[in-house]
């Protein structure tokens, strides 16, 4: 049974790969690359050429800001790092940030919501009161305030990018499942004497997960800028961390004119990996949800114009026999 | 319509009430500086300042509660307090910095407009072309470069290769209308382009929608013309949720505008939080936090009131 279970699971994610592939070329490509990045970060104390020691990557000043050579194919940082390994490193901060913060806030965002929408009442009064005035105050400053309030590294980076996404995002969350509360099946089960958290998780949770994969997936390339951003305002991981941000801020800045490849990396970088993750969540919503697929479906103003065309020669024809 | 903006912004109060409770509390959960800050100062300036003195006169010797409901209090009267280090009262700071930050917000916002709604008709109107593809596919990329990462490059390449630099001083757009242009016009076009990315695929994507819809197909069976139906149809009823989305992207543009005016060195309110927040000046960067959240509260009033005016079937009760 339990083997059954797992098999069929196992195809519904291939099917999925397979959907992927058959109707979203560019978000399995998307997918590829964010594959790509992560087994980068995954085995970057194996492919990186200068290894890192003692959680730091350690500078040769007489090497600083060289050009790309043989010998370091990015060239050098101001620090005589080679370049090419703080990026691979630096990957490393982005996809751990990148992943467990989208999942993290996911998962707020799932509990926020779906304990609002069930419980209801002055619960979810006050609790959405509380998140419209959380939304007035822009969230690049909450952000700020909460990495001032833990300090600078990893873990407080995850607490503060999810944190304020979750909260966010659980206003869709919500909505999904008040219309899945509201449902048959679920005041039937309130009926039989289902208790809250029962509901919450045989019957709402599963059926808004569509919603919650397109919101994982939708939120991982906004998760990756914002990461960067911080890094870039210096409010991030340590100083001693690779960051792709903070090698912009720090050095690339300073030194785009002069070594421009140092500013050039990193943001490339992450212009690549955000928009991998974009295409990947685009693609993911298509499949997830029907209803926004583009384009004009029947009816594209040729077709109509076609069908106007025919509707008023016919009616012409059918004038003339009766004239 | 009255009576709906009288409940509206009677609404306000309890809403700002709680953002105002809310940065306090985040506010004193930094760890707390400012009272070794304040004991430093004064000892570099030759004064000897016992901690609890220093307490005293930032008024932390108080219990949390009241402290919050003096400074609100003082608040509701105009008065937001003294900056820390500055010398200057945390509402001349802002007075003296709004109008920068509003200006480089509007200009941002309306040079987001004037380009995303035109390309994202365009695209509507020309559905899985090439250069519909094209377009999308640029705006993705346009979305996906980091802000601070194009105006890097826009400081330093036209710099070297024109000769091209932003005015590092600022100069009100009365005394000197070129230079401060000159000045605004470049930061708030880079953080245009990367915001209307996402707004052009937004346009398009909402003004497919409406044109699946059948007063769209009636539109193109009477003969009415391309121009009439894109806009007396399809567009003005897609404005509904476009408007929601830029007036959602408001609050990120004040968030971006953290970022643009650190880099761009604009002396506006985004600037002045990151180095409030560096320097552990409460006052100050409580004061930018809560006018920032007010401007978010009016954008979204200015929103609901936006959908009545383009959708008559909107009711706002």
């Amino acid at each position: 049974m339990k083997n059954t279970e797992k098999r069929r699971r196992k195809n519904a994610f291939l099917d999925f790969l397979g959907t992927l592939w058959r109707t979203k070329k560019v978000a399995f490509f998307g997918l590829l690359v964010l594959v790509l990045f992560i087994l980068v970060a995954i085995f970057a104390d194996v492919i990186a050429p200068q290894k890192m020691e003692n959680g730091l990557l350690a500078s040769h000043l007489m090497d600083a800001a060289k050009p790309p050579s043989l010998e370091h194919p990015l060239g050098t940082d101001a620090m005589g790092r080679d370049l090419l390994s703080y990026m691979i490193y630096g990957a490393r901060t982005s996809v751990i940030l990148g992943i467990s913060c989208t999942i993290l806030s996911t998962v707020i965002s799932v509990i926020i919501g779906v304990t609002s929408a069930v419980i209801g009442g002055r619960f979810d009064l006050y609790l959405q009161r509380f998140i419209d005035a959380w939304q007035c105050i822009p969230g690049m400053l909450i952000m700020l305030i909460l990495m001032s309030i833990m300090g600078p590294g990893m873990v407080s980076m995850v607490v503060v990018l999810s944190v304020p996404g979750g909260i966010g995002g659980s206003r869709m969350i919500r909505s999904a499942a008040i219309s899945v509360k509201d449902s048959g099946y679920c005041g039937m089960s309130k009926m039989l004497g289902g208790k809250n958290v029962w509901r919450m998780i045989h019957h709402v949770i599963p059926n808004i997960m569509p919603l919650v994969l397109m919101n994982l997936a939708n939120s991982l390339g906004g998760t990756i800028m914002m990461e960067s951003t911080l890094n870039f305002l210096g409010f991030g991981v340590n100083i001693n961390t690779p960051s792709w941000g903070y090698l912009l801020t720090s050095q690339g800045r300073s030194k785009m004119y002069t070594a421009p490849w140092i500013g050039l990396a990193p943001g490339l970088a992450i212009t690549i990996m955000v928009f991998a993750a974009a295409m990947f969540g685009d693609g993911v919503r298509d499949i997830l949800d029907p209803r926004l697929k583009g384009g004009m479906g029947s009816f594209s103003r040729k077709k109509i114009r076609r069908i106007a065309a025919k509707y008023r020669s016919r009616k012409k024809a059918a004038e003339g026999t009766n004239g | 319509m009255g009576k709906y903006l009288v409940k509206r912004l009677l609404l306000l109060i309890p809403t700002l009430i709680l953002v105002c409770v809310i940065v306090f509390a985040l506010m004193r959960m930094i760890p707390g500086d400012a009272v070794d800050m304040v004991v430093y100062n004064y000892a570099t300036n030759g004064q000897v300042i016992t901690r609890a003195e220093a307490e005293a006169k930032l008024g932390l010797d108080k219990p949390a509660v009241t402290q919050f409901f003096i400074w609100f209090g003082n608040m509701l009267r105009g008065d937001l307090g003294n900056c820390l280090f500055r010398g200057d009262t945390v509402w001349s700071v802002i007075r003296a910095q709004l109008p920068i930050s509003l200006e480089l917000a509007l200009l941002t916002f309306l040079l987001s407009l004037v380009i995303s709604i035109p390309i994202g008709l365009y695209c509507a109107a020309h559905p899985d072309t090439i250069s519909d593809g094209v377009i999308r596919t640029l705006s993705v990329v346009l979305a996906s470069m980091p802000v601070f990462w194009i105006g890097t490059m826009v400081l330093v390449y036209p710099a070297v290769w024109w000769g091209f630099s932003i005015p590092l001083t600022y100069v009100s757009i009365t005394q000197n209308f070129a230079q401060n242009m000159r000045m605004f016009l470049v930061p708030s076009l880079v953080a245009a382009v990367t915001s209307a990315g996402m707004n052009i695929r937004a346009v398009r994507t909402m003004t497919l929608e409406v044109m699946r819809q059948d007063y769209v197909r009636t539109g193109w069976a009477k003969g009415a013309g391309e121009g009439r139906v894109m806009f007396h149809h399809a567009f003005r009823n897609a404005l509904i949720p476009v408007i929601t989305l830029f007036g959602g992207s408001v609050a990120g543009l004040v968030g971006g505008s953290v970022v643009i005016e650190n880099m761009f060195n604009i002396p506006g309110i985004g600037q002045q939080v990151v180095t409030a927040l560096n320097n552990r000046d409460y006052p100050l960067a409580q004061g930018c936090t809560v006018v920032f959240a007010v401007f978010v509260m009016l954008i979204n009033l200015v929103v609901d009131i936006a959908y009545k005016w383009c959708d008559p079937r909107v009711s706002l009760e």
